[in-house]
């Protein structure tokens, strides 16, 4: 092994004159691994604000909250069962499982939840297939449901054929006046409106809190026409006896049905199944970009190839003149390599730009992982697609490269 | 630096090509550009090797600038048989030892005289430091310290071939090797092209060789080669 002669200083300030004596060409060249850096960037940051949004709602909805639902929700790995989702609709709980709870937990800490689909009317208005919410006092604090002082309450354990509307809903029956105390009629039974929930904005999937209304279980009860009781949330003392409490609870469900029948979860668990899927689809949208990364490294390649040939005359000069082989081949890799850095710095700085305003429109969040595996890994295509042009020149015969036209 | 040494004392041999075969294969025929080819080179030599075209002078002028293995034969340079080396070891006495002009040119383009006659250093073991000063005193000694920044494309053939000579001298080679260099030059800037070699040849005691199907030019020469058919005329080998 003899010293390196042209240093490695030297190779990469001539390949960077011998690029930039053709500057449209590194410009187009680099263009597929700019394309391919911004998008792995971009779908990345996309996940990532997605995560951090899903948490925080998790967050604004109560803490400390137990979910018992029917049907198994989970998988033993965690990740949602695939039958969750027919299970929940089909069976439910009754007024006995309620009681058995109630037995055991305060009243103030358990909120049983029946929810249908019901038309409501008003004098001005029809609204049809909105989702009704029945359950009892806590369950608005423990939501952060309570209207504001100006319009109107949330109900009461004593209170009996009451309403609270969502904000879209109260907006749409009642549209030039305030709703609070005005009657509503749903599915033919007239209810009294105590309350309009303030502005929600729109919630991520399923409906938006504005187009829901929530009255008591009662009466929920009354108009499906069933006791059925489709979810309990419990709530635990603080966050160090939810393990504790979601063991109990088990323990009573267990005397009535099947460990297979019944799910109890705490948000965390949910969180983490909805954030592993937006992993998995992060990274499944992440590798399609990362397609792109490597047609920008088979662009370079070829760009690299077209190079090595029209520079033929150079190259057998060059090795003349003395270079040896392995200066040939570091010379054209480094140029590759400079092509697709230099592609590689101009994506993730798009990249950061494309975050900062999708960032205004939807969550989105930049993070430096992200950002050093796209700059890696297109230094790593630049690396692997030069190879090939790089050995292809070194190898050339000074005679044949001179004599070339 | 080779010093210019007196005519009548004994010239050491730098070059010693003995016995050399260079065949080529095609397909089922195979075809001896060279065969059978001695030749000694002594420093301080100005010698021209001439010949019709397919004679095999350019195969003979890349065996002695290294840049082609013969078939079977020796190369001695300074007495060390060359033929057993490979391409990196022959590259590095190349930029040592030779120092090449080429019909062509062969310039970089879209690059300045200076960086074009710098080009041999980047493969070199001259220390860094001293770069700058050798391609200006190069570029000097062929009388173009006023064009150091112009590109090839914005200098006449003569200059060009000028800078090309430039860069050919920078690594002080112990022979120049030129292959048809005034073919594309004009007369005028052809005749001063030769002026040059001969004044390098004279005056500094380089030793040249170079290779022109041009047999008037090749008589400039003090020692004449003619080659045909793969072969030296009137050469032996004495073994």
């Amino acid at each position: 092994m003899f010293q390196l002669k042209p240093s490695l200083l030297d190779l990469i300030k001539s390949s960077f004159k011998s690029i930039l004596k053709n500057k449209s060409r590194t410009i187009l060249t680099s263009l597929g691994i700019i394309i391919g850096v911004t998008s792995v960037i971009l779908l990345t940051s996309i996940g990532n604000g997605l995560k951090s949004y899903v948490t925080d709602q998790f967050d604004a909805l109560g803490a400390n909250s137990i979910y018992v639902s029917p049907g198994e929700m989970f998988t033993e790995s965690g990740s949602f069962s695939q039958s969750s989702m027919t299970s929940m609709m089909m069976k439910s709980f009754t007024q006995k499982d309620y009681q058995l709870l109630e037995r055991k937990f305060k009243k103030s800490n358990i909120m049983p939840v029946n929810s249908a689909y019901v038309d409501i009317k008003s004098n001005k208005a029809t609204k049809k297939n909105i989702e009704i919410n029945g359950s009892n006092e806590i369950y608005g604090k423990n939501n952060n449901l309570i209207p504001s002082k100006e319009n109107g309450r949330w109900f009461t354990d004593e209170d009996g054929q009451v309403i609270v509307l969502g904000y879209n809903v109260a907006k749409d029956l009642f549209p030039n006046s305030n709703a609070v105390g005005k009657k509503v009629i749903v599915e033919g039974k007239n209810l009294k409106v105590i309350g309009v929930v303030d502005k929600k904005g729109a919630s991520m999937g399923g409906p938006s809190l504005d187009d829901t209304i929530y009255a008591p279980l009662s009466v929920v009860s009354d108009l499906a026409g069933n006791e059925n009781i489709n979810m309990f949330v419990v709530k635990a003392e603080n966050k160090d006896s939810i393990e504790a409490t979601k063991k109990e609870i088990t323990k009573i469900m267990l005397d009535q049905y099947d460990s297979d029948e019944f799910s109890v979860y705490d948000s965390s668990q949910l969180l983490s199944s909805i954030n592993s899927i937006i992993g998995v689809l992060t990274v499944a949208l992440t590798g399609i970009a990362a397609i792109s990364l490597v047609v920008g490294g088979i662009g370079i390649m070829n760009i690299m190839l077209v190079s090595v040939t029209e520079r033929t005359k150079e190259i057998g000069l060059r090795k003349a003149i003395g270079a040896y082989p392995r200066a040939i081949l570091i010379q054209f890799l480094i140029e590759a390599i400079i092509l697709s850095c230099l592609g590689g710095l101009i994506g993730v700085i798009l990249g950061t730009l494309g975050t900062m305003v999708i960032n205004s429109y939807f969550p989105a969040k930049i993070t430096l992982s992200s950002v050093f595996l796209a700059f890696g890994v297109s230094s790593a295509v630049g690396i692997i697609f030069g190879v090939a042009p790089a050995r292809k020149a070194s190898k050339l015969s000074p005679i044949e490269a001179l004599r070339y036209e | 630096m080779t010093k210019s040494l007196s005519k009548n004392k004994e010239r050491k041999i730098i070059l010693q090509l003995k016995n050399i075969y260079k065949t080529y294969q095609m397909g089922d025929s195979s075809f001896d550009a060279l065969s059978g080819v001695c030749l000694d080179i002594k420093e301080g030599e100005f010698v021209s090797i001439t010949g019709p075209s397919g004679s095999g002078k350019s195969t003979l002028m890349h065996i002695v600038g290294l840049l082609d293995n013969p078939t079977s034969g020796e190369v001695l340079l300074e007495g060390r048989d060359i033929s057993k080396f490979n391409e990196t070891k022959l590259a590095q006495i190349r930029n040592v030892t030779l120092g090449f002009v080429f019909q062509q040119f062969n310039l970089l383009a879209k690059t300045s005289s200076l960086e074009n006659v710098l080009l041999p250093l980047l493969y070199s073991d001259i220390p860094k430091n001293q770069h700058q000063e050798l391609a200006l005193k190069m570029l000097e000694k062929v009388g173009l310290s006023n064009k150091l920044d112009n590109t090839p494309a914005q200098l006449s053939g003569g200059q060009q071939q000028r800078v090309a000579i430039a860069r050919a001298l920078i690594n002080n080679p112990k022979i120049i090797l030129a292959d048809e260099p005034t073919g594309n030059l004009d007369s005028k800037s052809g005749a001063e092209v030769m002026k040059f070699f001969h004044k390098l040849n004279e005056e500094e005691g380089r030793t040249i060789v170079f290779v022109t199907h041009d047999m008037e030019l090749a008589k400039q020469a003090n020692r004449t080669i003619v080659i045909k058919d793969g072969k030296i005329l009137g050469g032996t080998c004495s073994n």
